[in-house]
């Protein structure tokens, strides 16, 4: 329970950050972020792997919709809804994947760390490791 | 006689031998390592792929690639029009700038370590080139350990330009290794202030009228390349980097056009020009 308050907090907060790089997306507001060196946002977001598949969407509305959906995964298994847990543990794993790839864009690829993304891909490890550990929890007491 | 049936001890789940089982720690442990191995391996991939620091050029091999890249025939640049460029020009509305000669003025704002600026500088002398005469250009490339490591370009620092058409004045921050080389006056820190409201570099304005920051296309595009295999592929219309050097260098040629009221005619005349120039406003 405390553990799928702290999903819903990660998932809450991640949602905030793909909106808010959303929003920079579409509009002239300025992007918050230090540019220094090797730390530049502007170089992953204006990157080819800003953007989904060639598209003119973000790859942050991808995380708005990613982030949601583990929201209300941790607000249900909060309401005690316990066969959500598998479900939450194999989407977080496919969050996981997914940031793992962007990691190895922003270092291999790019030579780039955008920290608005760092910080997205911690809050997805933290979602996936309750969902690991209430998953192990959930079998072990079945 | 019989022995009498030795009485079987009755089986309970509780003698079982006891399962031992994972701590609950051990698995978010384990994911938590396993990605920072990951990371690590991630960082050794770039830093094998990272390209390293060309030696600079002798002067000679460097006049050999500047006359290569600024004796372009003009219909080649034609053939371009914006190629793969990103027109990032903005018309600007400022008291017009001449320069210390009198001319319109071509302001450069930029530093030796940015990647961006290193794509530009290439652009800028071909399009300059079209309007006057560089001497001193020196080779550089960017910073190693910033993005786009070590792409190569030449530097403003040093280099003198003269033109009958346009003024073009220069400020390189820093060398490549971020130590201090030129500081721009408090009117061209105005300029900047007033223009380039991100601090983005580089910073280019066209007297007043016209002002860009940023590259008009990414550094990768010479990444891994030498000086001469830049100026070699400016040979090929069709190369990746033809469309993306000669495409900027179109822009800007049609800006200082702009400025020079389509003179010389022979640059300002031909119909890509004159189309880019239509889209400036």
């Amino acid at each position: 329970m405390r553990l799928q308050a702290l999903a819903l907090v990660a998932s809450l907060a991640g949602l905030g950050i793909s909106l808010y790089l959303t929003v920079v997306h579409y509009s002239t507001i300025p992007l918050v972020c230090p540019a220094n060196g090797v730390i530049s946002c502007e170089q992953v977001l204006s990157s080819r792997y800003g953007v989904i598949g060639g598209s003119a969407i973000p790859t942050s509305a991808a995380g708005i919709v990613w982030f949601a959906v583990s929201a209300l995964l941790a607000a249900g298994l909060i309401a005690r809804s316990e066969g959500l847990a598998r479900l939450q543990l194999g989407w977080s794993a496919l969050g996981l994947l997914t940031v793992l790839f962007l990691i190895y864009v922003e270092i291999v690829q790019l030579g780039a760390i955008c920290t608005w993304c760092s910080a997205a891909h911690v809050l997805v490890l933290v979602i996936f490791l309750v969902a690991l550990t209430s998953r192990n929890g959930t079998r072990v007491r079945s | 006689m019989s022995r009498p049936a030795a009485k079987r001890p009755p089986v309970s789940r509780s003698m079982r031998k006891p399962v031992s089982r994972t701590p609950s720690w051990v698995a978010p442990v384990a994911v938590v390592a396993g990605i920072a191995l990951l990371v690590v391996a991630f960082l050794v991939i770039r830093w094998y792929t990272t390209p390293v620091a060309p030696p600079p050029l002798t002067v000679d091999a460097t006049q050999l690639v500047i006359s290569s890249i600024t004796s372009l025939p003009a219909s080649e640049l034609d053939a371009v029009g914006t190629g793969s460029a990103n027109n990032l020009i903005k018309r600007v509305s400022g008291t017009p700038q001449t320069g210390p000669n009198g001319h319109p003025e071509v302001f450069y704002l930029g530093a030796e370590y940015c990647p961006y600026c290193a794509a530009e500088r290439w652009p800028m002398i071909i399009a300059l080139s079209r309007f006057g005469t560089f001497s001193g250009l020196k080779t550089t490339s960017s910073s190693s350990t910033d993005v786009y490591a070590n792409t190569p370009t030449f530097t403003f620092h040093g280099a003198t330009y003269t033109s009958q058409y346009v003024d073009f004045v220069s400020v390189e921050t820093t060398d490549r290794n971020r130590n201090p080389l030129e500081t721009p006056t408090s009117a061209q820190q105005a300029l900047v202030n007033q223009y380039d409201t991100s601090g983005s570099i580089p910073f280019v304005d066209f007297g007043n009228r016209y002002a860009f920051n940023g590259a008009m296309y990414l550094p990768d595009v010479l990444s891994g390349m030498s000086w001469q295999a830049v100026a070699d592929s400016l040979a090929q219309s069709s190369s990746p980097q033809a469309k993306a050097i000669l495409g900027s260098a179109n822009l800007v040629t049609a800006a200082i056009c702009r400025l020079t009221a389509d003179q010389p005619a022979t640059v300002c005349s031909s119909s890509a020009i004159q189309a880019i120039e239509q889209k400036l406003g």
